[in-house]
């Protein structure tokens, strides 16, 4: 039954402060009413220490305003971000707000004369950087050719001149094979060659 | 609609150049008495017979859809962009130009790139990363692209080699079919 009535004086508890001061007083040295008590304390503290501070700020408000100051950047000398400005979205400024048309025949002539240039100038220079570039590297595959021809000469005259020196080396030996030959071919003659031939020949009795 | 402004329409001519050889044929007055004049309209630029445009003013900004030819698109960033509806114009005064084989129309009417062994011709004296218009053998123009190589590096390119990076070609008549005109 306890908590019910401390309920019921909670509720209670401003309507009888308002209407009587001198009942409040006694209601708070209660247990119940205790919190509400402890709470409002403070509060009613607050206000002093907002007068206190009051005629402090302004003041500090006037100094402050004072200090601050904004600096542009150019003031202070920090370089530029680096953003993206497409052509067609700057629009200069000081110049007369409005779109300028082209519609008369003279000065579409003059700007269709002015980019037909332009890009004829641009397509000629890179045509003949094309060009340039085209005899550049037909000059270096002629010259790449040139030295695969002189390496593959290289190559071919030290074969040549390994199979000579074989030639020689084994020139020693093959000489006196081939005089020998040579001895057999003479005494036999050239006919011998063919004698040399396996015959079979049933023995005559 | 309104004019170009001189910007937009440095812009739009120096696309244009890319392309074509003859820019003075444009503006050309007709036989009529007519002549041929840019408009821009929700960023669309349109090349239209000037009476044609004068009789368009009747019509309000928003209901107006399309008139005359449209060239292609001014971008947010103030670039232009060439739409395949120019490639008539553009083919009229060609600079360069390749041709393509018949078995090689198709991928690239797809949205492919061309590659050497499509190639049945090409204009000679070409630089790299130049406009061009790409034709059929039946010299039917298909779209425009940019050359990848030169006409002598083309030459001793493999067959798998790119020789055009496509731009525009007429399958986006079907494939940008919803954004093409409007939107």
């Amino acid at each position: 039954m306890a908590p019910t009535r401390t309920i019921k004086n909670k509720h209670a508890a401003p309507k009888a402060g308002g209407s009587s001061g001198g009942k409040g007083p006694r209601k708070s040295s209660d247990g119940g009413i205790s919190k509400p008590k402890g709470k409002s304390g403070p509060k009613a503290k607050l206000p002093a220490t907002q007068i206190k501070g009051r005629p402090n700020l302004p003041g500090l408000d006037k100094n402050k305003k004072k200090k601050q100051r904004v600096y542009t950047e150019k003031e202070l000398g920090l370089p530029e971000l680096n953003m993206i400005t497409p052509v067609g979205v700057t629009k200069p400024r000081g110049k007369k707000k409005g779109k300028v048309f082209v519609d008369d025949k003279e000065s579409m002539t003059t700007i269709l004369a002015l980019v037909q240039a332009d890009k004829d100038g641009q397509i000629e220079s890179k045509m003949m950087r094309a060009r340039q570039m085209e005899e550049i590297r037909e000059a270096r595959r002629a010259e790449a050719d040139k030295k695969e021809a002189e390496r593959s000469a290289r190559l071919e005259d030290t074969k040549d001149s390994l199979r000579r020196k074989r030639k020689r080396a084994t020139g020693a030996a093959a000489t006196a094979e081939e005089e020998e030959n040579v001895k057999a071919v003479a005494a036999t003659g050239t006919k011998a060659a063919k004698a040399k031939k396996k015959k079979v020949s049933f023995a005559a009795e | 609609m309104r004019p170009l402004t001189d910007e937009e329409m440095k812009t739009v001519l120096d696309k244009l150049a890319n392309y074509m050889s003859d820019l003075k044929s444009l503006i050309a007055p007709l036989e009529d008495g007519d002549r041929y004049v840019f408009r821009l309209n929700h960023s669309r630029v349109y090349y239209v017979k000037l009476s044609i445009a004068n009789l368009a003013t009747s019509i309000s900004r928003d209901a107006l859809l399309s008139l005359g030819t449209c060239l292609g698109k001014v971008t947010k960033t103030g670039k232009f962009r060439l739409h395949i509806t120019a490639l008539p114009i553009i083919a009229a005064g060609a600079r360069h130009k390749i041709w393509v084989k018949d078995n090689g129309a198709q991928p690239f009417l797809y949205g492919s790139n061309v590659v050497k062994a499509h190639v049945g011709r090409w204009s000679e004296d070409c630089p790299e990363h130049q406009g061009c218009v790409v034709y059929s053998m039946a010299d039917v123009p298909l779209g425009f692209g940019v050359t990848a190589r030169s006409t002598a590096e083309a030459r001793r390119l493999d067959p798998t080699g790119i020789v055009c990076f496509r731009q525009s070609d007429c399958g986006e008549y079907l494939r940008d079919e919803d954004t093409l005109f409007a939107g």
